[in-house]
């Protein structure tokens, strides 16, 4: 009966094409000139942002300033390496991601398509939860920094005779751990917006893949 | 190039306008998703190389947009249960029980997930198996096992 049901609607279905109202020429015309607003431009200006943002903030005087620290501390060239890795390893993620974008092609069959948007993502996750890490490991840096430097104490010390009478040790305690907390907030911080952001983003996608997915089995 | 697209995309417009009604509930969506497809295919034109027909070639493009790529845009949440002129059902056409069946079967397949939506499209615009696989990326077998139990599905839509 379902069939006669089904086939019912199929033939009103192709009925139908006489009825549709029709866009002229200049109305499609019109439209290949707008912009795209797909996922994949969202994911691709999405990852810009977040390739170019952190480098931003090396603009900001006072960020740049509390790199200075790393001259008091005499990690100087530690930081060059640490540096010189960083941006070899974001070069990387650069090229892997431009290589699987531009691998997305809308020609491909569903799967595929869904597969490869999803690849690309998570070249972008790998690179946010690497920048994380980064982060967090010069925080920690910076914490050791202060725990063994001498001349920090000093020069808080210096500081500390006109201020205050705290101990110079109980001040580098509560400077490391402040940074240390501040450090950890800031990357948990990005991190949620970046896993909201993209959540929303593929909620659709995921769910449709699995459901292509769960076909197969 | 771009006179041919538009004049090739112009002849077969229903294509897309029939993904359109499928996929989106008020007429915002629906012009917002024909644009995003038109972009796509636009985009991706330069690729086409007239072996396959430009209609079958479009399916995939809109169907890929519709499903995958496109957002729904805020503004076009809203609203629902617009009536699209496709769904309309002509009363001196059918008699009351075929009408009334016609009308349940549309909102029915409304209330589909997105991949099974795309099963029916397909086979309602007549394509084999072999195309609706190729397009969705599963199997022949596969596709119709789906498309049985999608049969089934709007069965209890409909007898609840």
């Amino acid at each position: 009966m379902m069939m006669d049901e089904l086939e019912l609607l199929k033939k009103d279905w192709q009925k139908r094409d006489k009825d549709i109202p029709q866009l002229s020429y200049e109305d499609i015309h019109n439209m290949t000139w707008k912009k795209s607003s797909s996922i994949v431009k969202w994911i691709l200006i999405i990852s810009i942002l977040e390739f170019t943002l952190p480098h931003l903030l090396l603009l900001i005087p006072a960020f740049q300033d509390s790199m200075s620290i790393y001259d008091t501390l005499g990690f100087k060239k530690y930081f060059y390496i640490i540096s010189a890795v960083q941006y070899t390893v974001i070069i990387y993620f650069i090229y892997q991601f431009y290589k699987r974008y531009k691998e997305i092609s809308v020609l491909e069959n569903a799967k595929v398509l869904m597969q490869k948007i999803i690849k690309t993502r998570k070249t972008v996750k790998n690179y946010v939860i690497f920048s994380l890490s980064m982060i967090l490991f010069t925080v920690l840096l910076m914490i050791i920094g202060i725990y063994i430097s001498e001349d920090f104490l000093q020069t808080i010390s210096e500081f500390n005779n006109t201020k205050s009478d705290l101990p110079p040790e109980k001040i580098k305690i509560a400077l490391m751990v402040s940074i240390g907390i501040f450090g950890t907030l800031l990357t948990l911080f990005m991190g949620a917006i970046y896993f909201l952001l993209y959540g929303r983003l593929l909620k659709k996608l995921k769910k449709n893949y699995n459901k292509l997915k769960r076909l197969e089995v | 190039m771009e006179h041919q697209f538009v004049t090739d995309l112009q002849n077969n417009q229903n294509i897309v306008h029939k993904v359109c009604t499928l996929y989106t509930s008020n007429k915002d969506a629906h012009n917002d998703l024909f644009q995003e497809i038109t972009i796509q295919l636009w985009k991706a034109y330069p690729k086409f190389r007239g072996e396959a027909k430009f209609s079958t070639w479009m399916y995939r493009v809109a169907l890929n947009t519709a499903i995958t790529l496109y957002r729904k845009s805020k503004r076009t949440i809203k609203t629902q249960d617009y009536d699209s002129i496709i769904f309309k059902i002509k009363a001196d056409e059918y008699d009351a029980t075929e009408e009334e069946q016609l009308k349940l079967m549309y909102k029915a397949v409304k209330q589909l997930g997105d991949i099974d939506k795309a099963l029916v499209f397909m086979y309602l615009e007549d394509k084999d198996y072999k195309e609706i696989s190729e397009t969705l990326g599963i199997s022949e077998v596969n596709a119709r096992v789906k498309m049985n139990r999608i049969k089934k599905k709007l069965r209890t839509i409909l007898n609840p």
